[in-house]
């Protein structure tokens, strides 16, 4: 781990039952800075972001939020620390409005905080949408303003360390794009992502930095230029052939 | 949106509940509204833990007998005080719901239900084996009058008034229960129990409370039967009885307050139909009390298949179409 890190996550261990997930993974993140974890299905991308999010405990290994020991904290002690969980499938909660939701985000944080409602425009601001459909109820969303609510409701914890799973599931190229501009733009406010993308070409040409994970161990590391230039990466990753370079 | 209930309406409400008493003397009638009373104590509970938090609870009844014997222990087997027997009655109750959370946290759905269906199955042979306590089949008689301040409750008016002035209040604390901060996160928790984790819903806690509280108005409705009745026995809180409290719960809607005690009002009231409406014919009043169980099926069958959001469902889209109509 270095000291200028804002989450250090070293020699973490963990899994469901018996059946061990990560081994011995290491992965770190500096403050403004995005990182994307790519890997094929199964590698235990989304398994490493759910022990950093507290909803599993890990079976061996650190983690250390803004150099504090958060080893096996719970969640909801986790988004109060600063780490907040875009979950695979955004999880919203559909019956209730797109303003409910925001608000149910601001959960951890005290009953009269006047800056939950600064969050509120800051969010409006970022997806203007979510402002037009502010009294829906969330299910009643397309696809790509869920995945806009479900980051806002995210930023709505006021984390400094944001995890996303899956950002561009099943989403329009286009709305991809909306939602790479505001994660680029949240960076340079001084935000820190780990990203887990299924779209390793995406995710690298955006990210600063790259891991790519093989069974639950981190194979490779490096940054996104480092990466997409990989041979091993071509091939495995984005789906490139001898004869195709470029 | 969901606007909170105006002032003007629960003053409405209040003269009405309290205009029943001065309007009719008929001791039928006041008894059969002070059944209804209770149960809409009880639903209102089992609408905060079912409806909004989406824990199922096929155990209520269970909880409303742990008040009932308490409090009949309590005052006629210990002699102590009325509201002791109250207090004890709707604590245990809110303890058992305690107790029978935490095991529970990691059940969900189906599991839930069978694990709530086992405590009511247990509590009940409690109820009919404990015979030092719970008097065992032949039941608790002799149960005395609420009395509060040196005041005797032995008339059915000011049974009623006690138990639907309790009733108001319990209603009153859930809605704004439900309005505020909690009941948003209970409707996460329903949406999604990851979702809720990921915005620092501590669920654990919040599931636990819920089912205390739950349990506990549960318990509350107990003990107002049992000195409303003067009597307990087991059959009163059987596992048919949660069943039948669930089933109200689903007609009234998950995820509302208001269609829940109208579905308890209208459900009680019905194999008393008698009581509301003098000249009914013996046969019908027949009909109805056997067919009971039938009909609240009928009813959940209809409710399930027609208007899934139940009664509550109906409220909202009713008053959605008129804001529409307003505004448009």
């Amino acid at each position: 781990m270095t000291s200028d890190s804002i989450l250090a996550v070293e020699r973490l261990s963990a899994g469901y039952g018996r059946v061990a997930v990560l081994r011995d993974v290491s992965v770190d993140l500096a403050a403004g800075e995005m990182v994307a974890l790519i890997g094929a299905n199964g590698a235990g991308k989304t398994t490493l972001l759910r022990s950093l999010a507290g909803l599993l405990k890990p079976s061996g290994g650190r983690v250390w939020l803004e150099g504090a020991d958060v080893t096996g904290m719970a969640p909801e002690r986790l988004v109060r620390q600063g780490m907040a969980l875009v979950p695979e499938g955004r999880m919203l909660f559909g019956p209730m409005t797109v303003t409910e939701n925001l608000l149910l985000g601001a959960h951890s944080r005290p009953r009269r905080d006047e800056s939950v409602r600064t969050d509120m425009d800051r969010v409006s601001a970022l997806f203007p949408v979510l402002v037009e459909r502010s009294s829906q109820p969330a299910a009643t969303l397309s696809g790509g303003e869920q995945q806009m609510l479900a980051v806002g409701r995210a930023l709505m914890s006021s984390p400094r360390v944001l995890l996303l799973d899956e950002p561009s599931l099943g989403l329009a190229p286009k709305v991809i794009a909306d939602i790479f501009r505001v994660l680029k733009s949240l960076r340079s406010e001084g935000l820190s992502i780990l990203l887990v993308e299924q779209d390793a070409r995406l995710a690298l040409r955006h990210a600063d930095r790259g891991y790519v994970m093989r069974t639950g161990e981190i194979a490779l590391a490096g940054t996104g230029a480092q990466l997409l230039e990989n041979d091993d990466v071509r091939h495995i990753y984005l789906g490139a052939r001898h004869d195709s370079r470029g | 949106m969901k606007r909170s209930m105006g002032v003007a309406a629960w003053m409405a409400l209040v003269a009405v509940i309290g205009a029943v008493p001065l309007l009719t003397d008929d001791r039928y009638l006041l008894k059969v509204l002070v059944f209804v009373g209770i149960n809409v104590i009880i639903v209102s509970g089992l609408a905060l833990l079912f409806g909004y938090a989406g824990q199922i609870s096929l155990g209520h009844a269970a909880f409303v007998g742990i008040g009932a014997y308490a409090s009949a222990y309590v005052t006629s087997g210990l002699g102590l005080p009325w509201l002791v027997g109250v207090l004890a009655g709707t604590t245990l109750a809110a303890i058992g719901g305690l107790l029978l959370a935490m095991p529970s946290l990691r059940l969900r759905g189906h599991y839930l239900a069978m694990a709530t269906l086992g405590f009511n199955e247990i509590m009940y042979v409690i109820f009919r084996e404990a015979r030092a306590v719970t008097g065992g089949n032949d039941g608790l008689s002799g149960i005395p009058f609420p009395e509060v301040l040196g005041v005797r409750m032995d008339t059915p008016a000011s049974i009623y008034l006690l138990v639907w002035g309790t009733a108001l209040v319990v209603v009153f604390l859930v809605a704004n229960i439900v309005r505020g901060r909690p009941g948003r996160a209970m409707r996460g928790l329903h949406g999604s129990e990851i979702g809720a984790l990921a915005c620092g819903v501590d669920v654990a806690r919040l599931k636990i409370r819920t089912f205390a509280v739950s349990a506990g108005l549960a318990g509350l409705a107990g003990t107002l039967y049992a000195h409303a009745v003067g009597f307990v026995a087991p059959s009163t809180f059987s596992l048919e009885q949660s069943v039948v409290l669930l089933a109200i719960v689903v007609v009234g809607g998950t995820g509302s307050l208001a269609g829940p005690v109208i579905a308890s009002i209208a459900l009680t009231l019905l194999p008393y139909a008698d009581a509301l409406i003098p000249g009914l014919g013996k046969d019908v009043i027949a009909f109805l009390q056997d067919w009971e169980a039938d009909i609240y099926g009928i009813a959940m069958i209809v409710v399930v298949v027609l208007a899934p959001k139940g009664i509550g469902g109906l409220i909202r889209a009713a008053r959605s179409r008129s804001r529409a109509e307003e505004t448009g």
